[in-house]
């Protein structure tokens, strides 16, 4: 087959994660609908640059995509962390799908990270995160003095609002930490995944479906060289971005959910799973936080006017 | 024979904390002062941990700020060590043949070397500076300093971004310095000896 | 101007010779005499021009600017300023007397008790840098005034301070659990015996060599004061035991994380030069600018090999490893003893991070498609991780070491003196593959 294009992606996960091993499931899918034209070599994370700096490294064209948390740029501009995970508003992943492909935010997302030398193809989800706790919670009260670890951003902010005590941890000290006591609860990772690296055993109060955190996970790659694209490469890559996404959040649905059943039946784990009324509180808090990211810049403005008039057209807010 | 600068480095070995390479002249001297500052730093790093510790388990109630603070404050010491070092040639280098060089010939050697070390990290400081651009400018020109995004979200990594290019520019003006002197004595000896 | 136009053009070498020339000019450099720190940064700087263009040399300052900001290097500084106060303290000296005294009549007695307390420093921390930067400015001046073989407390004091990722907690183990997702838990309760069974390999080493060779560790003069009275030499012991406590009980009991347990211990170490009356802020002064300067070498050797490994991954270097381990044989016991030869020469030249970033990929797929089970391997990587501290030319356990160590002792005699000890760890590797039961798995 002729290779005409050949990039180098790097993922935001490392590579015995099974989110690492279906993205390289999509490179191989987009090389076959390219006829083998397309190849793209998936770097894991960290391999080139640190994941917080992929999106420099794309722009200076050291590397030509990633498929990252677009939340990690949240100190470039608010609007990131907004856009990729606005605590509290979905609880489908279709829904944030939804609002990206017919909502507007797909152009949106692209007016912001253009400037920066970026083009955003497609979103993608691992899916709503699981909560890690030592300690049963069943409700926003229970979050109160909480001492747990949550990443950058507004998921902490939303738990500080909630009652909660944050600690500014690094993922690399979770694990101790949580085995320890250090801290009783952590924002972490998908049922599946907290699973698999024991965290549920250490600290065995789950709870899940999440409720606090579905991040947007982005598929982009430098601008120039993606405008240099021929239409149908650029139809192939956007195609097989949407069909990844979907095939990635079914997977992964299937792994929480034989996870969830693996755990309950070890006796040892219990899965808490909490009320629409409690979570309808939580999301409450979480949206009176979005007002305070909006104020931080022009763009977060703007996602966060897209995303209430979005939410409140579809009836998932009053 | 004794090389006849090498009571000197004696002296300097007496007292219990080295001093600055007479070569790294009085860029190397100032850099050198500085270190206290640094050094500073990683005791209230220390301190801050420690109340960050004391704080959560004793009154259950953590900052937002310690840890992204004892990272910077690390963070600043680690590269400005880096400087510190070069200015005190305490770097560690493999010195099994280059013991073997002596004299004007190790003069010659050393300048060589600090001006392939000042290529290297003049560089990295114009490498620095196209990274830095990104920390402290919106694409649209205006300036904003990148900040870390979390709850607390201080400017850190743009302040650690510049930070870091002042170091690697402190650094290549030192190699040359250095550079310059190891000449200029490998060249003095040069015009003693014949 | 032909021989240098190659510089402009790496990647016509191919990833095979390029990563020939990588380590034939790492190697190069080394010996011309050019800082350690600078030679992976120059050779870095030479393949991103040659292999890629200017572009690409930001590659390089964004990995200094994320290494110097990873939150669990806080405990480097934090252990280096505990050992350069009870450098300055009498608590070192009064601390080996006491051994001395316990170790009675036993020849190597004050190395065993070196390794001793290296297990339990490596319980303390995640990572070595540390580590043996403390042991080596409290144990080896002591070691050598004791008059033990310069070369023994050496070997005890690099491959004991390289414990620390064996004995949990351990970043290696953890970095190996997320790449592999596999419970971190499961690899720390593996690691345990594993990393004992590595330590009275040491132990029993020194006192088999003592015993054939009595000039390695001189019995101690008998003392004519009454036993009462040296008894109180004792007391040395107490506090470093009570910072100890401070310490482990922090972690252990959920007080503090381990990086922050780090500043415990310093903490604990000012408090009890307070207690001797030994404090003065000259002292703390001294100590915080002797941290600042070590930490500058050892974290810009770390640095330069970061940026390297960056530079070799977008070369390919991942592909590369791939490479050298597809078609090589059918038996999967060859399979694991190649994977452990790469391991080996890698360890050689790169650290640990850049290893774990390029074999790992691809190690740990194909040791699931063997029936293997993850978690041994894991322990398996994380003691062939041993090795890669101690073996030349980029031993970072070594570099450590020196750049503590009085003067006279060079890097030339810290590397032979650690090739028994690599032969131990070698051992320990082997037993691993032949009894995977040690890992309880
Ligand atoms: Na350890
Ligand atoms: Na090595």
């Amino acid at each position: 087959s002729a290779q005409e294009f050949s990039f180098k992606f790097q993922s935001s996960d490392p590579s015995g994660n099974p989110n690492f091993e279906l993205q390289k499931g999509w490179t191989e899918t987009l090389e076959e609908r390219t006829d083998g034209k397309v190849k793209i070599e998936l770097l894991p994370v960290g391999s080139v640059v640190e994941y917080n700096e992929t999106q420099d490294a794309i722009a200076a064209g050291i590397l030509d995509g990633h498929i990252t948390d677009t939340s990690y740029f949240a100190g470039k501009d608010p609007a990131f962390g907004l856009i990729a995970n606005p605590v509290g508003a979905w609880s489908d992943p279709q829904q944030m799908f939804d609002f990206m492909s017919e909502g507007g935010g797909k152009e949106l997302m692209n007016e912001i990270l253009e400037p920066y030398g970026l083009h955003f193809i497609g979103a993608t989800t691992p899916g709503l995160e699981a909560f890690v706790s030592n300690v049963p919670l069943d409700s926003v009260d229970d979050l109160q003095g909480l001492k747990m670890r949550a990443p950058e951003g507004l998921v902490q902010q939303v738990f500080a609002a909630a009652g909660a005590s944050p600690v500014n941890l690094p993922g690399s000290e979770v694990f101790t930490s949580l085995d320890k006591g250090v801290i009783d609860a952590a924002d972490y990772s998908v049922f599946s995944t907290n699973q698999a690296q024991g965290l549920n055993e250490i600290a065995p109060h789950p709870v899940y479906p999440g409720f606090h955190s579905m991040p947007l996970v982005e598929v982009s790659m430098n601008k120039e060289k993606w405008d240099a694209l021929p239409d149908d490469i650029k139809t192939a890559f956007e195609e097989t971005v949407a069909e990844f996404a979907q095939h990635q959040v079914s997977t992964l649905a299937e792994n929480d959910q034989k996870a969830v059943e693996e755990a309950k039946a070890s006796g040892e784990i219990t899965v808490h799973d909490w009320s629409p009324e409690e979570r309808a509180k939580f999301r409450k808090i979480a949206i009176g936080e979005w007002e305070e990211v909006a104020a931080k810049s022009e763009n977060a403005q703007r996602v966060y006017e897209l995303l209430t008039s979005y939410l409140t057209s579809k009836g998932l807010v009053q | 024979m004794r090389d006849d600068d090498l009571p000197d480095v004696e002296a300097v070995l007496e007292q219990e904390v080295a001093a600055p390479l007479p070569e790294a002249g009085m860029l190397g001297r100032l850099i050198d002062r500085g270190g206290i500052v640094f050094a500073i730093g990683i005791v209230l790093a220390m301190l801050i941990l420690i109340q960050e510790v004391v704080l959560r388990y004793f009154f259950n109630a953590p900052t937002i700020w310690a840890h992204e603070t004892t990272v910077f404050l690390a963070a600043t010491a680690f590269l400005y060590g880096g400087l510190y070092c070069t200015v005190r040639n305490s770097h560690i280098r493999v010195v099994l043949l280059y013991d073997l060089v002596q004299g004007r010939a190790r003069r010659v050697l050393d300048a060589v070397i600090s001006l392939v070390c000042m290529i290297a990290t003049g560089f990295f400081a114009w490498a620095a500076w196209l990274m830095v651009q990104r920390a402290i400018f919106r694409p649209d020109g205006s300036v904003r300093f990148e900040t870390s995004g979390s709850a607390w979200d201080p400017a850190f990594p743009a302040f650690l971004k510049l930070f870091l290019l002042a170091v690697l520019a402190l650094m290549a003006l030192q190699f040359l310095i250095l550079a310059f002197n190891f000449a200029r004595a490998a060249l003095a000896r040069h015009s003693e000896t014949t | 101007m032909e021989g240098l136009g190659f510089l402009f053009d790496l990647k016509s070498l191919g990833i095979e010779y390029g990563t020939l020339v990588m380590f034939a000019m790492l190697f190069g450099l080394l010996l011309v005499g050019i800082p350690l720190a600078y030679v992976t940064l120059l050779v870095a700087l030479i393949f991103a021009l040659g292999w890629f263009g200017p572009a690409s040399v930001p590659l390089i300052t964004s990995r200094v600017y994320s290494f110097v900001s990873s939150f669990v290097f806080v405990s480097v500084p934090m252990f280096v300023l505990m050992a350069a106060l009870l450098d300055r303290s009498g608590i070192a000296r009064d601390l080996f007397d006491a051994m001395k005294l316990i170790g009675g009549r036993l020849r190597g007695a004050v190395a065993v008790q070196t390794i001793f307390l290296a297990v339990v420093l490596a319980a303390m921390s995640g990572i070595i840098g540390g580590e043996i930067v403390l042991l080596g400015l409290l144990a080896l001046p002591q070691m050598l005034r004791l008059g033990y073989d310069r070369n023994l407390a050496i070997g005890v004091i690099c491959a004991g301070g390289s414990l620390g990722t064996m004995i949990p907690p351990s970043i290696v183990l953890i970095i190996y659990g997320l790449t592999a997702n596999v419970s971190i838990g499961d690899l720390f309760t593996s690691a345990f015996i594993p990393g004992f069974m590595l330590a009275s390999f040491y132990v029993v080493y020194v006192l088999v060599r003592c015993w054939l060779n009595p000039a390695l560790a001189p019995l101690p003069e008998p003392d004519p004061r009454p036993l009462v009275e040296r008894l109180t030499l004792l007391r040395g012991i107490i506090l470093p035991i009570i910072v100890v406590i401070f310490v482990l009980g922090s972690i252990y009991g959920g007080i503090a994380s381990v990086t922050e347990a780090s500043a415990v211990g310093v903490a604990g170490v000012l408090l009890s030069t307070v207690v001797r009356g030994e404090f003065s802020l000259h002292m703390l002064k001294a100590a915080a600018l002797q941290t600042l300067s070590t930490c500058g070498m050892i974290v810009w050797i770390g640095i330069g090999a970061s940026a390297l490994v960056g530079v070799f991954n977008l070369m390919g270097g991942i592909d590369f490893v791939a490479g050298l381990l597809t078609g090589v044989s059918e038996n999967p016991t060859v399979i694991i003893l190649v994977m452990m030869a790469i391991l080996f020469v890698l360890g050689m030249f790169l650290d640990w991070v850049g290893i774990a970033l390029l074999t790992m990929p691809i190690f740990v797929p194909v040791v699931i498609n063997l029936g293997y089970d993850p978690v041994w391997f894991g322990v398996l990587f994380a003691m062939n991780m041993q090795i890669s501290f101690l073996t030349p030319p980029f031993g970072p356990a070594a570099f450590y070491l020196k750049s503590v160590a009085p003067k006279e002792i060079s890097l030339g005699m810290i590397f032979r003196a650690l090739l028994p000890f690599i032969c131990l760890q070698a051992l320990a590797v082997g037993l691993l593959i032949a009894f995977p039961g040690i890992t309880g798995r």
